[in-house]
């Protein structure tokens, strides 16, 4: 049979050389935009005039009419088989823990429908009891990172775990039959089971060594402790039994060793019945979060640290008639012999914490600290603190070998020291010459796009694993979700598991960790007989305290916490071989230099790990208050003087700097920074990551610059500052986006403060009535009311914060933006002040001018209030005040709204209803407390935000789905949590039981590692909150703005300083607030 | 056929007609049905009347296996008591079965295990689908669907059409009667002039009608803008077509058997095909489609009958969502069911009475506050929660009954979050 040919065209029958070319492509070339319309009048003149306008407007009017009228169909598909535990709509708990190699907190997950959406501290945990900061806080948005990897790659090209393991394990097979070297690299690992699995892999390859390394070390403090009392360990520290504190350099607050905020703000709070506070010092030269919250704040050069260190301990050595060493004579003194008598006044309620990572300064500080007798009382030996491990010496010492080409593989876990290593050592060049490299990063990182292999972990919140935290604590993680990343053969895999898997065992680490935890926690503990009881339970707690002293970890620890605990005697004498002398010689040798840098983290972005994190890089600095940047601090005097812009009176354009150190430049904007120590400038680490993900294409930039290879390494241990500093104007400018560009009160008492010595003869000091005048003379303003009061039928929600206790960190602010579905912005909108927060942290610095000082220097008014707008640029007093809705009972906002959008609920609620809401923005306009939030875009669709979580098919993930998601148009504001409100009752409802003071807390609340806010019903007389108003009624209690009468629901309690008269440099916002009142 | 858009309802009239149908058709066997429902309710979970087992053996020839009759009633009442009493086909069955004993129906009256066993004797024949049924349910429906604005539109056309032709008649008349009388022929002037002429004439009537039906379109264009987006009524083909009328009406299976998230969640839930399983592992034929639909459940489920395990790969089933809220909303079957007290056919309807589900409230704001402001919370008396806030409404409101709206259950953040 003859077969017929048929031809698709003529080219076909022609068979052209084009034709053949073009057969295989299915689909024709795709033509341009440009190439389509072809007349160029056609692309450019494509302007609406009015009458097309008015015809898309009638035709899409028509459309979209018609299109309502169509039912949309939504389907829904339930479960198969639906997990005993869930039931759609309701949320389910898992206790969890969170650690990155360097934050660690025990945890709560909340999950929906499986999917985890929030993230609370587990109040159970001893060691973090509850607290969590904001990087903890936005871990779960990592989660749903989509620049994760899914799946194992071979030289940067996606492959399957099977090709994956065996290449890798023929390769380590190879080395380890030459005995070659195989280095394991990680961050500090506090896991039991994870160690365990190291030393299995040791085991079956011998030559593996495993080295910790921590981007922020903390060697120096091992090290001195090594040296003092043979246990190279860190002590945890007492904040809450220290009644003095003086810090040197060490932003203890959220960023040192731990958080240690919450036994910090613990022992701030005073009130009638506690009429005590820490007196907190804090010698440094950026100005740290610790350093806002100080009582007295001494800025000094960075290489003055030690300096202050030795003079200290001399001053408090002549206190105690010991021998004193050499010293230099110093501008601050006189304020370090007051602080030394502080100290020894106080001996054993007292602490000296010193920040720098060098071990002859750590030394001088343990030995103040046993002169002060800390040891035993603020300074617990017996419970040595895991979190930091690092040995900056032994990865010095590996990148020379791998530099050498000594190393045949290497193998990095949880670590990224392309971005985090010295810039000295040149760890990228050396990391290439190293012939097997293999990541366990979730993404490409810096040093993971290196790597031959990255065989990508799970996400903590889809892993299991065991921590030990401190000695006698351990903790777990569960899954909270299925890995979100798990096709056959590909997708993530579990670290431990992987590492197992090449050691030749096949045993899921869920079994494996049971089994270590069987052998080695199970026998310390005695509470529970059966070790499925215990196990559940621990799982269930997520954190357990067992028996002490009985710990042996194995592996890497062996020379750290193996060793018995020597006996710690207050009067411990030196070992011989510590020269005090020798070492206050080396200190006091250090010249200091005309710039010096001293490197810091962020509160928020920390040592930058979750550098992808949109929710992290819009919290505004709680110093600087600016987003989406890293730049330069310096001291606004020196700005002047070398002519940079100065950025005064809402300017946001700031002059760029490039900063050079040891060869290495970055260019930054630098800002002006009041408090900042003449000489010094501060640069944020955690910034410039080119290779954190997908946000930095999304905004179309990098954010910030990377610091970290300014650190130099200073006897084996990495230095986080630098002395030869050069800086030169680049002449360029660059805009920055802080949420705050106002810093002064103006003398308007929205923050009140007073002192302590005040507080105690007066409780009402510095919180004066706001007095109006009536024709029956003058009146409290509180007395004085246009409206009837609100009927007291049912709840009515209030909040009081203590500004004793708010250190100012943001964990609030991210707490809020999860909770409640809060758009992020970026930073142009931020500059524009645009930004959604609903709960933001003014910062206030304190003026040097203030009414008094104007009418003595005879200033005029205009030139009066263009000073008060400076803050003080030497060493201001900073002041922190949450600001959120303050749920007004007479509401301004509500009277406005001309489509009833607003208003005022029977529980004393401000609500804010989206869908009736038109936009007018009136309320905006006639909040004295300016919280209320226009969503100028629609940020969840709108291209123009795709950093935006919402808009990313798994980051749409971490929506809460018990809040709507905002769009354009519509104002929006905190809601005091009214969906846990809701839920809180109708628990109680279901129950049929009376609504119980606690059952219900804000995001906020909850998330603040201070306990600064108490939220509650005001109507109930036995609540807490109730009883902190009655009590502080006539004391600090106030409300923000009390003389327009619109009386907030939220109220404030005064700040109390712990500040001596004698030290006060004279000018400070108190002395305002007296001249108005008086 | 397959839409899922608001379609005619012919199919619930055509399905009530076609079981009426049957039912009168079935009437002079009403002990039989009886004893297929008892069946249904008590044996059906693990036994099936053909061979195939599902927990227990199929009943198919067992009549004729067991000793006699009275073993087997004895058997269904009391099992446990057979076994214990040494009865030798009772130990054999227990050995058989490796020791699973079959649940006890001591609760059973004679009679009504009589009746099973005649039914497991004569199991009823399969029922075919009267293919023809719906389409005498349609006509039926067109029958009585009479149009009353039809008629009124058909009335006036037809008026209409006599008038013009009674007008043209007139015209030729008096054209004719013109050329009698030698008078020159009137001009046409059609109707539409001569409406013009009347308008003319009649400018302030004109004014009036104007402004009746400007004001009637407005107002008509107002209400129907108002119904934009409110689908009541809507009732979509599922893709199984699960009949609430059998499981929640016939069975009398309690709502919250299936929507098991009601008194607990937000949510009251489609069921998970788990839950279907539980009793269609032993049912895998229906009244209405025969094997077909349940086989669905079978193919979500990855259930096997033949085999009786589940060995196959998982399908979840995408039901079509027929209450749509709006996101903006925040409703919460807990509050309403558990703390309210409310039934759900408040909301939903006699689901019991229908076929598929159909929307049949309105879901609109409306709809919701009108309902707010006239009821009283009848939980509320009993609960603690309420205790003090109902003693203070009491007081406020002397002698009023307390709504929901008195309660605050109209302010916006009560559902707008």
């Amino acid at each position: 049979m003859a077969t017929k040919k048929y031809w698709k065209g003529l080219e076909e029958l022609k068979n052209s050389p084009e034709f053949v070319k073009n057969a295989n492509n299915e689909f024709a070339e795709q033509v341009s935009v440009e190439a389509f319309l072809g007349d160029n009048n056609l692309a450019v003149n494509t302007g609406t005039d009015r009458r097309d306008f008015l015809k898309f407007l009638g035709f899409s009017l028509v459309a979209a009419s018609l299109a309502a009228c169509e039912t949309p169909v939504n389907t829904a598909i339930p479960y198969v088989v639906k997990p005993e535990e869930i039931t759609p709509g309701v949320a389910n708990w898992y206790a969890s823990t969170y650690f990155d190699g360097r934050d660690y907190a025990s945890i709560l997950v909340k999950t929906r429908e499986g999917r985890p959406i929030k993230i609370s501290g587990n109040p159970i945990s001893k060691v973090t009891n509850g607290a969590t900061n904001a990087r903890i806080q936005a871990s779960v948005l990592s989660l749903y990172d989509s620049s994760r990897l899914q799946g194992p790659t071979i030289n940067g090209k996606a492959d399957t775990w099977s090709n994956v393991d065996k290449e890798i394990a023929q390769k380590l097979a190879a080395i380890t039959n030459k005995a070659g070297s195989i280095r394991i690299l990680s961050s500090t690992v506090i896991s039991p089971s994870t160690k365990s699995v190291i030393a299995d892999f040791t085991a079956k390859y011998p030559s593996t060594k495993h080295i910790t390394y921590d981007a922020i070390s903390y060697a120096g403090i091992t090290n001195a402790n090594a040296k003092v009392f043979g246990q190279a360990i860190i002590p945890s520290y007492k904040f809450e039994n220290a009644q003095v504190i003086v810090s040197i350099g060490a932003d203890f607050l959220v960023n040192w060793i731990e958080n240690f905020s919450m036994p910090y703000a613990k022992n701030r709070k005073v009130s009638k019945d506690k009429k005590e506070m820490s007196k907190h010092y804090q010698f440094e030269s950026n100005l740290s979060l610790s350093g806002a919250n100080a009582d007295e704040r001494i800025p000094v050069k960075v290489s003055e640290h030690g300096k202050v260190a030795v003079n200290l301990y001399n001053e408090i050595a002549r206190l105690a008639g010991i021998q004193s060493i050499p010293s230099t004579k110093l501008p601050c003194d006189a304020i370090i012999k007051k602080v030394a008598s502080d100290l020894y006044n106080n001996k054993g309620k007292s602490l000296v914490v010193c920040g720098s990572n060098d071990t002859n300064l750590q030394l001088i500080i343990i030995e103040i600290n046993t002169l002060l007798g800390s040891y035993g009382k603020t300074i617990d030996m017996e419970t040595p603190n895991y979190l930091n491990q690092s040995n900056d010496k032994e990865f010095a010492d590996l990148t020379s070998e791998m530099e050498a080409g000594k190393i045949d593989a290497i193998i990095t876990y949880n670590t990224n020291p392309v971005y985090t290593a010295p810039g000295s050592l040149k760890f990228a060049e050396a990391y290439n010459k190293v012939p097997l490299r293999i990541s366990f990063a979730d993404r490409a990182d810096e040093t993971a796009a290196l790597a031959n292999y990255i065989c990508p972990d799970h996400h903590y919140l889809e892993s299991w694993n065991d921590f030990n935290p401190k000695k006698a604590h351990y903790s777990l993680s569960q899954p909270t979700i299925r890995p979100l990343f798990s096709a056959v053969d590909s997708g993530t895999r579990q670290a431990q598991e992987t590492l197992l898997k090449w050691s030749g065992s096949s045993v899921a680490y869920y079994a494996y960790i049971q089994k270590i935890w069987a052998d080695k926690v199970y026998p310390m503990q005695g509470k529970y007989m059966v070790f499925s009881e215990f196990w559940n339970n621990s799982l269930h707690d997520g954190a357990i305290e067992v028996g002490n002293g009985l710990e042996a970890l194995p592996s890497n620890t062996k020379d750290k916490s193996q060793q018995p605990i020597v006996e710690i005697k207050e009067e411990k004498k030196l070992p011989e071989q510590i020269n005090l002398k020798e070492i206050a010689n080396k200190i006091n040798s250090l010249n200091s230099s005309e710039i010096e840098l001293a490197l810091y983290e962020k509160v928020g972005m920390g040592n930058g790990i979750q550098a992808n994190n949109p929710w992290l890089q819009e919290l505004p600095d709680p110093i600087s208050k600016i987003t989406w940047d890293n730049y330069v601090t310096m001291s606004p005097v020196e700005m002047k003087q070398r002519g940079y812009k100065l950025m005064e009176r809402q300017d946001r354009e700031a002059s760029v700097v490039s900063i050079t150190v040891n060869g290495t430049s970055i260019e930054l904007p630098v800002i002006p920074q009041p408090g900042q120590a003449l000489g010094t400038i501060g640069i944020a680490v955690g910034y410039g990551r080119e290779k954190a993900g997908k946000l930095s294409l999304q905004t179309g930039t990098i954010i910030g610059k990377n610091a970290f290879p300014f650190i130099s390494m200073l006897d084996g241990t990495f230095n986080y500052s630098a002395f030869d500093v050069k800086i030169e104007n680049t002449n360029k400018t660059t805009e920055i986006a802080g949420t705050q560009v106002h810093h002064t009160l103006m003398a308007r008492e929205i923050v009140k403060e007073t002192t302590l010595e005040k507080y105690l003869k007066d409780p009402k000091s510095g919180n004066k009535d706001e007095m109006l005048i009536t024709h029956a003379g003058p009146k409290k303003a509180a007395t004085i009311d246009l409206w009837d009061e609100h009927e007291k039928l049912g709840h009515k929600w209030g909040m009081t914060i203590d500004l004793n206790s708010c250190i100012g960190c943001g964990s609030c602010v991210i707490a809020c933006g999860a909770e409640n579905n809060v758009a992020v912005v970026g930073k142009d909108q931020v500059m524009k002040t645009r930004e959604m927060q609903w709960i933001r942290i003014d910062r206030y610095y304190s003026s040097d001018m203030n009414k008094d000082i104007a009418s003595e220097v005879g200033e005029g008014a205009i030139d009066m209030y263009l000073d008060m707008e400076n803050p003080s640029t030497a060493n201001p007093k900073v002041v922190f005040q949450p600001m959120m809705c303050q749920h007004c009972s007479h509401a301004p906002c509500e009277t406005v709204c001309p489509v009833l959008a607003t208003n005022h609920s029977s529980d004393g609620l401000n609500h804010m209803t989206y869908n009736r809401c038109v936009g007018t923005r009136y309320c905006a306009n006639n909040c004295p407390y300016k919280v209320r939030r226009f969503n100028w875009f629609n940020y969840n669709e709108n291209k123009d935000f795709t950093f935006n979580p919402s808009q990313d098919d798994l980051g749409r993930m971490v929506l809460n789905p018990d809040v709507v998601v905002r769009s354009r148009g519509v104002m929006e504001k905190c809601s005091m949590c009214v969906q846990r409100i809701q839920k809180g009752k109708l628990d109680a409802k279901t129950a049929e039981r009376k609504l119980v003071d606690g059952d219900i807390n804000t995001a906020c609340a909850e998330a603040c590692p201070a306990n600064a806010i108490l939220f509650g019903d005001v109507n109930d007389p036995s609540s807490e909150i109730s009883l902190l108003r009655k009590r502080e009624e006539n004391e600090r209690n106030y409300f923000i703005l009390e003389e327009l009468g619109v009386k907030p629901s939220v109220s404030y309690l005064t700040k109390v300083r712990n500040c001596d008269e004698t030290i006060e440099e004279g000018k400070s916002n108190k002395k305002n607030s007296e001249t108005i009142e008086a | 056929m397959n839409t899922r858009y608001n379609t005619p309802q012919i199919k619930p009239f055509a399905i009530i007609a076609f079981l009426l149908l049957s039912f009168l058709l079935n009437l002079s066997s009403v002990s039989a049905q009886d004893a297929e429902k008892l069946f249904k309710q008590n044996c059906a979970v693990c036994h099936s009347l053909g061979k195939n087992k599902i927990t227990g053996p199929g009943l198919e020839g067992i009549a004729a296996r067991a000793p006699s009759d009275d073993w087997l009633r004895k058997w269904i009442k009391n099992n446990k008591e057979l076994i214990k009493s040494g009865d030798p086909y009772a130990l054999k069955i227990f050995a058989e079965s490796n020791g699973a004993d079959m649940t006890v129906f001591t609760d059973l009256k004679d009679e009504e295990i009589n009746s099973l066993i005649a039914l497991i004797k004569n199991p009823p024949k399969e029922k075919v689908a009267v293919a023809s049924a719906p389409e005498a349910g349609v006509a039926k429906e067109e029958q009585n669907g009479v149009n009353p604005l039809g008629i009124l539109i058909g009335i006036i056309s037809f008026l209409i059409i006599i008038i013009a032709v009674l007008r043209g008649v007139s015209h030729s008349l008096k054209n004719i009667q013109n050329e009698k009388e030698g008078l020159p022929n009137e001009e046409a002037i059609g109707v539409w002039g001569e409406i013009k002429l009347w308008m003319k004439d009649h400018k302030r009537t004109l004014a009036v009608i104007i402004l009746f039906v400007t004001g009637g379109l407005l107002s008509s264009g107002w209400y129907a803008l108002k119904e934009i987006g409110v689908y009541t009524g809507y009732q979509p083909t599922q893709p199984i077509a699960f009949s609430h009328k059998i499981h929640a009406g016939e069975n009398a299976i309690n709502c919250q058997y299936c929507h098991s998230g009601v008194e607990k969640s937000k949510i009251a839930g489609i069921p998970s095909v788990n839950i279907c399983m539980n009793c269609h592992k032993g049912i895998s034929k229906g009244p209405n489609t025969g094997t077909a639909e349940i086989a669905k459940i079978y193919e979500a489920a990855g259930w096997d009958p033949e085999k009786a395990e589940y060995n196959k790969p998982q399908k979840p089933i995408e039901w079509v969502k027929v209450h749509n809220l709006q996101d903006f909303v925040y409703f919460s079957h807990q509050q309403h069911v558990k703390v309210g007290k409310q039934e759900c056919v408040t909301c939903h309807g006699d689901l019991k009475e229908m076929t598929t589900a159909k929307q049949v409230s309105p879901l609109t704001m409306v709809w919701c506050i009108e309902c707010h402001r006239k009821t009283e919370v009848p939980g509320m008396k009993d609960n603690k929660y309420y205790e003090s806030l109902h003693k203070k409404l009491a007081e406020k409101y002397k002698g009023q009954t307390i709504t929901v709206d008195k309660m605050g259950g109209i302010e916006c953040g009560k559902c707008h979050y």
